[in-house]
């Protein structure tokens, strides 16, 4: 089965993005791309990049994008999200950051940024920025597995692929239960559960990316331009 | 100390009144309410003039909000397109029957109430339109207890009371990092004993019986006794008659269930 390459904050880094086509090229067997948002951030226009990601080249595998943290952000600023602005750039990051964003990206792209999808649902995956919950929630090997199986559960998907934290992992529910009693004015009933074998994994950001084979569940998480044939840490 | 949680009383006094009873007979001087103190039935400033006289503390209901900030829920409100046209037409009526002073009294209410570890909210910690129904993943359902850092959390707006624990609760996992792709990490957490109590409706039932239900509580022993109490169902019915509402309101009381409008997608989270 064909493999998907899923990647996440380019933040306008159309060098980066080129690298990442390169070795997509150089590589077997990957027939689909996902740009799991953070396509924009306040460092670095972000123009060209977009360009390329609305009209892509020939030989390049065409993007499929999602909007991230960062497009949230520039969106609700520029009232595309109702009464909300981008109040959580302007505490964490400050008003600069909120203009440096606004430089970032040409009003001519708004409406295309506008239009991207909080998700993809691909077979029993879930691709996101953040979790179900919130493009902004942050899961990475460390958060509460009891968190991390709620979002999983929210979307009723076998793996829920998340790119917010910036981490590259599996995590893999591997076993446990919980006993759950009810008891109504019908009477009372006992029921045990048992943890569902599903999986959150963290695609990187930048530089890093993964490959994901749907029908061997196979992952590989590389670094962009470092030769992935031979750094490939792949493992099923 | 032994407290009583109400919720769901929907602008019905005959019902309320009833429960109230119940309750001061039993010498219960602490009272909470779950919200949704208007809707559907016909004496929405009757309900919440006696709530107020009563000084009972109260978190905000769906259909509180819904009059205040105007209908803009998430389909997930109404379980059918039918429900829908009949709570549009039960919201413009109270809307158009609210005191502003009630108005401001039930937009003043707070999304959550707490005391101790005990949380009282109306619908979830996360919204008051999302429904923890008793058979709920239970997982997700100690998930919203956890995440909201309570031991008990009481909570109504599905009508219906229960009472449910979740305990002996164990999650393993194994944590692949690429540095390391061969040795993946295991973790166990082990999840403690919480407990969901539904105080279903006092003005609303939908049990399958037309009695107001509350819940006691005994905070020294644990215990939660669903209560059920029967109230003049006839004097509300009448009154959401002779006041115009649709007349399956009145039905819905004299059959304890809703109609072809119940709504059951576990599963679904609200998007509001
Ligand atoms: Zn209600
Ligand atoms: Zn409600």
């Amino acid at each position: 089965m064909a493999r998907w390459a899923l990647v996440s904050g380019l933040q306008g880094d159309l060098a980066l993005y080129e690298a990442i086509q390169r070795d997509l090229r150089q590589l077997a067997r990957v027939d689909t791309l996902f740009v799991l948002g953070d396509l924009i951030g306040p460092d670095r226009d972000a123009n060209a990049l977009l360009a390329r990601l609305q009209d892509p080249r020939r030989g390049e595998l065409a993007p499929q994008c999602i909007y991230g943290w960062w497009e949230e952000q520039l969106l609700a600023e520029r009232g595309y999200r109702g009464e909300r602005r981008a109040d959580p750039l302007r505490q964490q990051f400050g008003q600069a950051a909120v203009e440096a964003l606004e430089q970032a990206v040409d009003p001519g792209h708004l409406a295309w940024l506008a239009a991207l999808q909080f998700g993809f649902i691909e077979l029993d995956c879930a691709l996101l920025h953040g979790s179900s919950a919130a493009v902004d929630d942050s899961l990475g090997p460390d958060s509460s597995p009891l968190l991390l199986l709620d979002r999983l559960t929210r979307m009723d998907v076998n793996r829920l692929f998340t790119a917010r934290s910036g981490q590259q992992f599996r995590l893999e529910l591997s076993g446990g239960g919980i006993e759950s009693q009810v008891r109504d004015l019908e009477g009372q009933r006992q029921h045990q559960q048992s943890v569902p074998q599903r999986q959150v994994i963290g695609i990187g950001a930048g530089v890093r990316y993964t490959l994901y084979d749907p029908g061997s569940d196979r992952l590989d998480f590389l670094v962009a331009g470092s030769r992935p044939q031979q750094r490939a840490r792949g493992f099923a | 100390m032994t407290h009583a949680v109400i919720s769901c009383l929907h602008a019905n006094l005959a019902a309320l009144e009833a429960v109230l009873d119940d309750i001061d007979q039993r010498g219960i001087t602490t009272i909470t309410c779950l919200g949704d103190l208007v809707g559907y039935g016909p004496q929405p400033n009757e309900v919440v003039n006696l709530v107020r006289e009563r000084a009972i503390p109260s978190c905000q209901g769906c259909w509180d909000e819904d009059i205040i900030e105007g209908l803009n829920s998430c389909e997930c409100s109404y379980p059918s397109q039918l429900a829908e046209r009949r709570g549009h037409q039960a919201h413009q009526w109270t809307a158009e029957q609210l005191s502003e002073e009630n108005k401001a009294f039930l937009a003043s209410l707070p999304m959550s109430l707490r005391r101790d570890r005990l949380l009282f909210v109306h619908g979830s910690p996360n919204s008051q339109h999302e429904y923890l129904l008793p058979d709920m993943d239970a997982f997700a359902a100690l998930e919203r207890v956890q995440t909201a850092d309570a031991d008990t959390l009481f909570c109504g707006h599905t009508h219906r009371p229960y009472v449910r624990e979740l305990r002996d609760g164990v999650i393993r996992v194994r944590v692949q990092a690429p540095t390391d792709p061969q040795s993946p990490a295991e973790r166990e957490m082990a999840l403690p004993v919480r407990r969901i109590v539904n105080a279903g409706s006092v003005g609303e039932p939908r049990h399958g019986n037309t009695h107001a239900t509350y819940v006691i509580h005994d905070e020294a022993t644990g215990n939660v006794e669903i209560r059920e109490v029967p109230y003049d169902v006839e004097r509300t019915c009448r009154a959401i008659v002779e006041v115009g509402l649709p007349p399956v309101f009145a039905w819905r009381l004299r059959h304890g269930f809703e109609y072809a409008e119940r709504a059951d997608d576990a599963s679904h989270v609200c998007e509001r």
